[in-house]
């Protein structure tokens, strides 16, 4: 299964991201981002399916809730910034 | 033991919120630094605490900053809004938490509304004060000496027509009054998380409409290449490691704070304390009492208030005697030389506490 990250500057703004996801459906796994993501050192991440992603992000910001980039995964593990 | 000084901190601490510090120190690591079960754990206790703040108080979960104390998010708070040479309007109720930072940064003082129990003149000498100019006001939401419960949200009104960034010290209000981020507009508001909101000592919360400016830099599991403290809430307010036992317990009494509710709260304390105000009065000592008034009353016995309130504690009352950190607000009542014995209520207040204490109270005549 394909799937995306939601990468945020701090844990409170992925855990706000994830309440906010929460009550639109989506489920999301909060979770540290990989070293290679993170261009200034240390972050949160959300996990998610990449079929909701871009819906994922709409609701981010309707509701104002500040997220870095989005980066998309292959089956074989390569990922990429997928630039909404 | 009754005790009569929730004015100080809340005593003894609810079950459920001890059980939510041992419950936290069993099963939680390091906040913010890594991505294991035991971190994740403390993740999401810390952030249940900031969301249960943030529903009480009006605000978004990231603009609740977890501090060691309410000193600690108002000294943070007057360090961001004040600079030495400001003029800084206060009221005459304050703690030495306000006059003692200011001081410290050597500000011009402007003290506003000395009467007890009478917020039209608060109100008259605070919009003078505003009027002649200020670079900033902190003012508290209740006296701790004396329980008066200031006009808050008109104080606050006037800074915002006269443009003066404010702090609001809630260290007597949160958890028994509304207190609302949103609604007063105020830069910080400060408020402990061990008295009214019923959690350990060594916790409080800043909320905060602005960035404060950080008391301390170091780490805060966060933009870690970054050399300055992150520009953003609440990781700017919070380097280092977390007190995740505290601020678990503090959820926990948050929480119970949210379900008995604020009226419920402030109606039982406001009716202790007036009932022991009256008592007192019958008994012929000089009571503080008024209509603004929560649950806080200060007397002065017949006699030292230090060896009146040992008297009591004898007797199985624990109250507070003295100036209570608040000479300010002792000079503006007129008992800086005496001081007073306070006696302050919590949520479980009930009229067997005031019976007793009034009992007891027979001992001074």
């Amino acid at each position: 299964m394909k799937f995306c990250f939601i990468t945020f500057r701090s844990v409170t703004f992925a855990q706000n991201g994830q309440r906010s996801l929460k009550r639109v459906g989506i489920d999301t796994i909060l979770r540290r981002t990989p070293k290679g993501l993170e261009q200034r050192g240390c972050g949160y991440c959300l996990q998610l399916k990449e079929t909701v992603a871009l819906e994922a992000v709409d609701q981010l910001r309707r509701e104002g809730i500040e997220f870095s980039k989005l980066y998309r995964f292959r089956e074989n593990g390569s990922g990429e910034e997928w630039p909404v | 033991m009754i005790y009569l000084d929730n004015g100080a901190t809340s005593f003894p601490k609810p079950e459920p919120v001890r059980r939510a510090v041992s419950a936290a120190m069993a099963c939680c690591g390091n906040p913010g630094r890594g991505g294991y079960p035991a971190a994740m754990e403390a993740v999401g206790r810390i952030y249940g605490c900031r969301e249960a703040a943030a529903e009480l108080f009006d605000c978004r979960p990231e603009q609740v900053v977890l501090t060691s104390s309410c000193t600690h998010g108002l000294n943070m708070a007057i360090q961001t809004l004040v600079k030495p040479g400001d003029r800084v309007v206060i009221s005459g109720f304050e703690h030495n938490a306000v006059t003692r930072p200011l001081h410290g940064l050597g500000v011009q003082i402007a003290v506003a509304g000395r009467r007890l129990f009478d917020p039209e003149d608060t109100l008259t000498q605070w919009e003078d004060a505003l009027r002649r100019g200020a670079d900033a006001a902190v003012f508290t939401h209740v006296s701790n000496v004396f329980g008066y419960i200031l006009p808050v949200e008109e104080m606050a009104e006037l800074c915002r027509v006269y443009e003066v960034p404010f702090v609001v010290d809630a260290a007597q209000s949160a958890g028994s009054l509304p207190v609302s981020l949103g609604q007063w507009g105020a830069d910080f508001i400060a408020a402990p998380g061990h008295k009214g909101l019923l959690g350990p000592m060594g916790t409080g919360l800043l909320l905060c409409n602005r960035l404060p400016k950080p008391l301390l830099a170091g780490g805060t599991g966060s933009e870690s290449q970054n050399q300055e403290m992150p520009d953003f809430l609440p990781d700017r307010g919070e380097p280092g490691t977390p007190n995740v036992a505290g601020i678990a317990g503090l959820a926990a009494g948050i929480g119970l704070v949210r379900r008995m509710g604020l009226s419920r709260i402030a109606n039982r304390e406001h009716w202790e304390a007036k009932r022991c105000a009256e008592g007192l009065k019958k008994l012929g000592f000089p009571v503080f009492s008024g209509e603004y008034q929560g649950g806080t009353v200060s007397f002065i016995p017949r006699m030292d208030c230090e060896e009146a309130a040992g008297i009591l504690g004898k007797h199985g009352i624990a109250v507070r005697a003295g100036l209570h950190c608040a000479p300010l607000a002792h000079e503006s009542a007129g008992t800086l030389k005496t001081g007073t014995v306070r006696i302050s209520f919590g949520p479980e207040a009930t009229p067997e506490q005031s019976w007793a204490f009034l009992q007891a109270a027979r001992h001074l005549l």
